[in-house]
């Protein structure tokens, strides 16, 4: 078990990751070219636009937009902007409520759908009486490869709460413009802008020119005497609602439509072709126009570019069409908003132009390379067949037979690489304890949650039977509970405890005398999404005081049954969790599992131990092994573990084919391995080495007069 | 639209597959070319697939509109920091023969089902290289992990110089290395580990080749068994029956070898070698006092102080994790003691001992000491047991199928480890013995079937931790 002190949720502190470069970038002025990332480009861009306020909840692939403003609290405080590192995205939408009243631009981020999800609520109380400054909503579009959520559009929200919508080309110039129009569309239309990203565009990399940053006119550096005047209309309640209502579409919309073409948000690539067009989402542009000049057309096809996906201008939409034999719309995701809203809008002009869009392209899924260039040659022979693709068709089916050839080489499929615990992580010894417990009692309903935790779900694990959102494992066994004949566990870290969990989960249960088991990953951090403060961290940004412990606010509630283990010993977490299945305590038991994220414990430590090391004082370093010789290659080891250290290697033993264990060099000495193998009573192959670097003389000494013994022990027996 | 080069990443969490991409960026603008890119970066975790894709203008000028994810048969230079993942953008369709040159590191890092194998899982490397050999267009292969450990260095800056080495990119070594300094990260190492991979890639290394030392026992005093064995035994086997000989002289003593020679007797030589194997292995039984004789055995320390990375001078204090129970008591007691023992309700000792200590190498060595009580303990008298009834099906099945024989004699693999894996390990084996093997020799299943039979139930014994495959495989073979 892991033998380095102890250090108490409430003393962890920062881990460092640093932008050092991105928040010098930030400080760019008119006419010097900024380098780097599409999301970062965004954080440049609100404060060109005179941001007065931002806020945010963590989540790939946005979560750099925070915290390299986290990071930047200098230029923020000389600028007057104010910075909320929110709990969840519900509270981030709330801060977008500065807006209705005075004539502030504010700036809120999370990742989509499902942070989208959580703010709903208060995007519909925003979104009514509507905004006097500028406000932006920047969303991470979690969709398609690398995606870690449920497969949704945002663009749903926009329709149905007359949010406006912006999927900007994926190019720098592009991405920064239209950031910085989304607050004049917003002030000029009194309407909050969303604005999405996909993953891949968060992470783009390119440049722009800089402009100066703009302090805004009112902020935190100069506030206002007085409070904004009382209106009724700006109150989301009745009757002002019904007059909304028809000001969202009689008045906002119309505004929004002009303000569209005037400002030319949405782009026109020419193309000497036209009987024929293409209408794209702004943010699937770059994949359409190389599509084309993959079939040597690029530059042929007139092209509007929809930087803007909510509202559609009908005219624009109308005149783009006119007179074309067929019109191709390329919209990734289901349902098809864009091809039925451009259907109704043509339709209603009795423009007979054919439009093509789901039929040669599919409904669901990431629009790629492959999946744009087979549309496209779809597209062409049912509309154009003049046009003659035979060269490109063919290389196409080459590379996909090509394909086909070396999966037949291959023979099958490639053993996959899911995502797992990092080397010594705190939260693996909780599942191994959970493995070891079910071999005890049987298999137990476990209700798994977001967060590292979710990797149990994968192997070598394979735990968990449902995941129904961010901190709502515990309410999501409450239907469960009741049904099993063993008490259900859930598995909540302490991100989703304060995100959602605390009332959702803890206080529901507590609340319906509900006889369930849950376990709290205290890490200290969101670790998931990059290791962000949460309220039980020591310390946030501004202070080193921890803002609310997890214990404490379970007792509090009135939690009775209630356990703080460390993860590491997982003897003891078997013990804990055999109780907590079988005591007679009716009742929520809470079980918090306590163990720093190794990732930032590791970021904390690595420079302190360099700086030891260098000062020549006494560092003891400590990892584990495998006896090879010891070793019979059954592997329990690892599907009770899954550590990535944990590694197999030929057996050196010619008499054996099986490979063996072996502890690879990024053991950081969390001491799990030798724990599962105590626990689960494995095999006695595992030994716990410590290297005493820069030993004392008596370290020496010591070690010098038992090597001496043990030498003339060893040599004398001959085995 | 101007044509860029094309570069796709493959790499894992932890290899530094985003920095190997900032490198690439940094050095081309220096340069004046134009280049994008953008990653699918995983989430924070240091495990899981990662890939980066990045476009590089072939000259200063306008840029061409950066396609967000490669298209497949459009890919010029692929980078893999792992053999895997390598023969995983080949599955992809991004590497072809007609365009791609493939720069990769030989080195394999077993996935998760790889690793969780009951046995040996992992994918077949000679397919993946063969895959790489037939599916690019050039190749430029070697162990980058370990040229990366030699340097000192993270993999990513070997490949880095192995790309820089391949000359694909128009961009001059020494803009790379800027890059790397500009980077201020472990700027020396990196250097070293980009000189490495761009040396490899332009012949200018030979790769210093590890060397596996092979750990064996010294023959002293077993020559005449040897001796006995080569005038006995077909050449092929004699390599395994002679480790075996040493293994068990060291595990036990000469006469014990010697019966090893006399169980071997009579065998169909195309058997030899296999049996051999195993059955030196099933002799060498775990007991405590094999432990203990590993645990003390007088080269381990050198071993674990490589193995540990511990420099000249560090004192290294190791701890072994022991457990033993009423079972492993009980195997080195006289027959009526451990059938009392065993009889007694089951239970554990956590022992962490100390073994770098006097007192706590006297006490293994103490138990190592004790091998020649060995024959008169319990589990001695078991393991004889099972074995000399192991080596009766062999030979009886011998004169019906050598397929057969050949199969029964594989299966000692399931008997292996500590106990449960032991005691489960046993059971299949039972099983197996019970519900094929038996019916098999007695005549009720024909032999050629019965081969295929054990086959398919060793294989399923080793398919799942709970014995479901099995249970599934016997209930078809018994229909």
């Amino acid at each position: 078990m892991l033998d380095q002190p102890l250090i108490p949720v409430a003393q962890r502190t920062n881990p460092e990751r640093s932008f050092r470069e991105e928040v010098r970038a930030l400080r760019l002025g008119e006419g010097e070219v900024f380098r780097g990332e599409g999301i970062l480009a965004v954080a440049k861009a609100i404060l060109q636009a005179g941001v007065a306020y931002v806020g945010g909840y963590q989540g790939a692939p946005v979560s750099h937009l925070v915290d390299v403003l986290v990071e930047s609290q200098d230029l923020l405080d000389e600028l007057g902007v104010h910075l909320e590192t929110c709990t969840n995205e519900s509270s981030a939408a709330a801060l977008l409520a500065a807006s209705i009243n005075y004539p502030i631009r504010g700036c809120v981020t999370w990742k989509s759908i499902v942070g989208t999800n959580i703010a709903a609520d208060a995007l519909s109380n925003l979104a009514s009486p509507g905004v006097i400054g500028g406000a932006l909503i920047v969303i991470g579009e979690d969709y398609g490869e690398g995606a870690s959520v449920i497969q949704e559009r945002a663009h749903a929200y926009a329709l149905k709460s007359s949010l406006w919508l912006m999927d900007p080309r994926p190019s720098l110039p592009t991405i920064v413009r239209c950031t910085e129009k989304a607050f004049e569309l917003s002030e000029a239309t009194n309407t909050p802008v969303m604005m999405e990203l996909r993953i891949r565009a968060c992470h783009v990399t390119g440049e722009f020119v800089a402009k100066d940053n703009k302090p805004p006119a009112i902020s935190r550096n100069h506030r206002l005497a007085e409070p904004a005047e009382h209106n009724y209309d700006r109150i989301s309640h009745p009757p002002s609602t019904y007059a909304h209502e028809k000001i969202k579409v009689e008045v906002r919309q119309p505004a929004a439509e002009r303000f569209i073409v005037e400002e030319g948000l949405n782009e026109f690539l020419p193309g000497d072709r036209a009987d024929l067009g293409i209408i794209v989402q702004g943010g699937i542009t770059n994949v359409l126009v190389r599509g084309l000049d993959r079939l040597e057309i690029e530059g042929k096809v007139p092209t509007l570019v929809l930087n803007v996906t909510h509202p559609l201008v009908p005219g624009q939409i109308a005149d783009f069409c006119k007179g074309k034999r067929a019109v191709l719309i390329v919209e990734e995701g289901a349902p098809d908003y864009l091809e039925q809203a451009i259907h109704a809008i043509l339709r209603k002009r009795d423009i007979d132009t054919k439009i093509y869009g789901k039929d040669v392209l599919p409904m669901a899924g990431e629009y790629t390379a492959e999946v744009v260039t087979e549309g496209l040659l779809k597209f062409f022979a049912l509309s154009a067949n003049d046009i003659d693709l035979a060269k490109p068709r063919e290389r196409f089916e080459a590379a996909r037979a090509g394909r086909t050839e070396a999966q037949r080489l291959l023979g099958g499929s490639l053993p996959l690489r899911p995502p797992g615990f990092c080397v010594g992580c705190p939260e693996r010894p909780v599942f191994s304890a959970i493995k070891l417990l079910e071999r005890e009692v049987g298999k137990v309903h476990i209700s798994s949650d977001i967060g590292c935790h979710s990797f149990a779900t994968l192997a070598p694990f394979n735990l968990g039977n449902s995941i129904l959102g961010f901190g709502m494992s515990l309410a999501a066994a409450g239907a469960v509970a009741p049904v099993m004949q063993k008490r259900t566990i859930s598995v909540m870290g302490d991100g989703g405890f304060w995100h959602n969990g605390l009332l959702s989960g803890v206080a529901s249960s507590m609340f319906n005398r509900g006889d369930r088991v849950l376990v709290i990953m205290q890490n200290g951090y969101t670790s998931a999404t990059g290791a962000q403060f949460i309220p039980n961290t020591a310390g946030n940004r501004r202070d080193g005081e921890t803002t609310s412990d997890i214990a404490a606010t379970l007792k509090g509630m009135g939690v009775k049954w209630l356990r703080t283990i460390r993860t590491y010993n997982v003897a003891t977490m078997l013990n804990t969790l055999r109780e907590a299945m079988n005591t007679n305590d009716k009742g929520l038991k809470v079980i918090v599992a306590d163990g720093e994220c190794q990732l930032a414990r590791q970021r904390r430590i690595r420079p302190e131990i360099a700086g030891q090391l260098k000062r020549g004082e006494r560092v003891v370093r400590t990892r584990y092994g495998v006896d090879d010789e010891v070793c019979t290659g059954d592997h329990s080891c690892i599907r009770l573990s899954g550590c990535p250290s944990l590694v197999l290697k030929p057996s050196p033993d010619p008499l054996r084919s099986d490979p063996v264990a072996h502890v690879n060099n990024g053991c950081v000495g969390c001491g799990l391995c030798g724990e599962v193998v105590d626990a689960a009573v494995l095999c006695p192959s595992f030994y716990k080495a410590d290297i005493v670097q820069n030993a004392t003389w008596w370290d020496r000494l010591v070690w010098r007069m038992r090597s001496a013994v043990i030498g003339a022990m060893a040599g004398t027996a001959g085995a | 639209m101007p044509k860029p080069i094309t570069v796709l990443v493959g790499a894992l969490g932890g290899d530094g597959g985003g920095v190997l991409c900032d490198w690439i960026v940094a050095a081309a603008h220096a340069q004046g070319l134009g280049v994008q890119a953008t990653q699918i970066p995983g989430v924070a975790q240091r495990t899981g697939a990662t890939t980066y894709y990045l476009e590089v203008m072939r000259a200063a000028g306008p840029q061409s509109v950066l396609a967000l994810n490669p298209a497949i048969g459009e890919v010029d230079v692929a980078l893999a920091t792992e053999l895997l993942e390598a023969g995983r953008m080949i599955f992809n369709g991004f590497v072809t023969p007609e365009r791609t040159t493939l720069i990769a590191s030989t080195h394999r890092v077993l996935a998760i089902g790889e690793r969780t194998a009951m046995g040996d899982g992992s994918f077949d490397v000679g397919r993946l290289l063969r895959a790489v050999k037939e599916r690019s267009k050039s190749q430029m292969l070697f162990d980058m992990d370990q040229a990366a450990e030699e340097a000192g260095g993270v993999i990513n800056a070997v490949l880095l110089g192995a790309l820089a080495g391949s000359g694909r990119l128009p961009i001059p070594d020494a803009a790379f290395e800027a890059a790397i300094r500009e980077g201020g990260k472990s700027v020396d190492t990196n250097l070293a580990a980009f000189a490495f991979g761009r040396g490899h890639a332009r012949g200018e290394l030979e790769q210093a080749v590890r060397e596996h030392q092979k750990r064996q026992a010294a023959a002293i005093g077993v020559e005449d068994l040897i001796e006995r064995a080569r005038k006995s035994f077909p050449a092929r086997s004699l390599d395994i029956v002679e480790e075996g000989i040493r293994r068990l002289t060291a595990y036990q003593d000469r006469k014990y070898a010697a019966l090893y020679l006399d169980r071997l007797d009579g065998l169909n030589p195309e058997l030899i070698r296999d049996v051999a194997r195993h059955l030196a292995v099933r002799m060498s039984f775990e007991d405590v006092i094999r432990v203990a004789q590993a645990k003390t055995a007088p080269d381990r320390m050198a071993r674990i102080r490589a193995e540990v990375r511990a420099k000249p001078g560090e004192p290294v204090e190791i701890t072994e994790h022991f457990k033993p129970g009423n079972e492993e008591i009980a195997a080195v007691l006289p027959l009526w003691a451990a059938r009392w023992l065993l009889a007694r309700r089951p239970f554990h000792l956590s022992m962490h001992v100390r073994s770098t200590t006097v007192w706590g190498f006297a006490r293994l060595r103490f138990l190592a000491s004790l091998r020649w009580w060995r024959p008169r303990s319990f589990r001695y008298v078991e393991e004889q047991a099972e074995i000399e009834r192991w080596l009766q099906s062999i030979k009886s099945a011998q004169a019906l199928s050598p397929d057969l024989a050949r199969e029964i004699a594989e299966l000692a693999r399931l008997v292996k480890g500590y106990g449960d894996t032991y005691a489960r390990g046993l059971g299949n084996y039972r099983r197996i013995s019970a519900e094929v093997i038996a019916p098999a020799l007695a005549g009720k299943l024909a032999p050629s079937k019965a081969a295929d039979a054990v086959a398919n139930a060793r294989v399923a014994a080793l398919a799942d931790p709970d014995g479901d495959s099995l249970s599934r495989t016997l209930a078809a073979i018994a229909a």
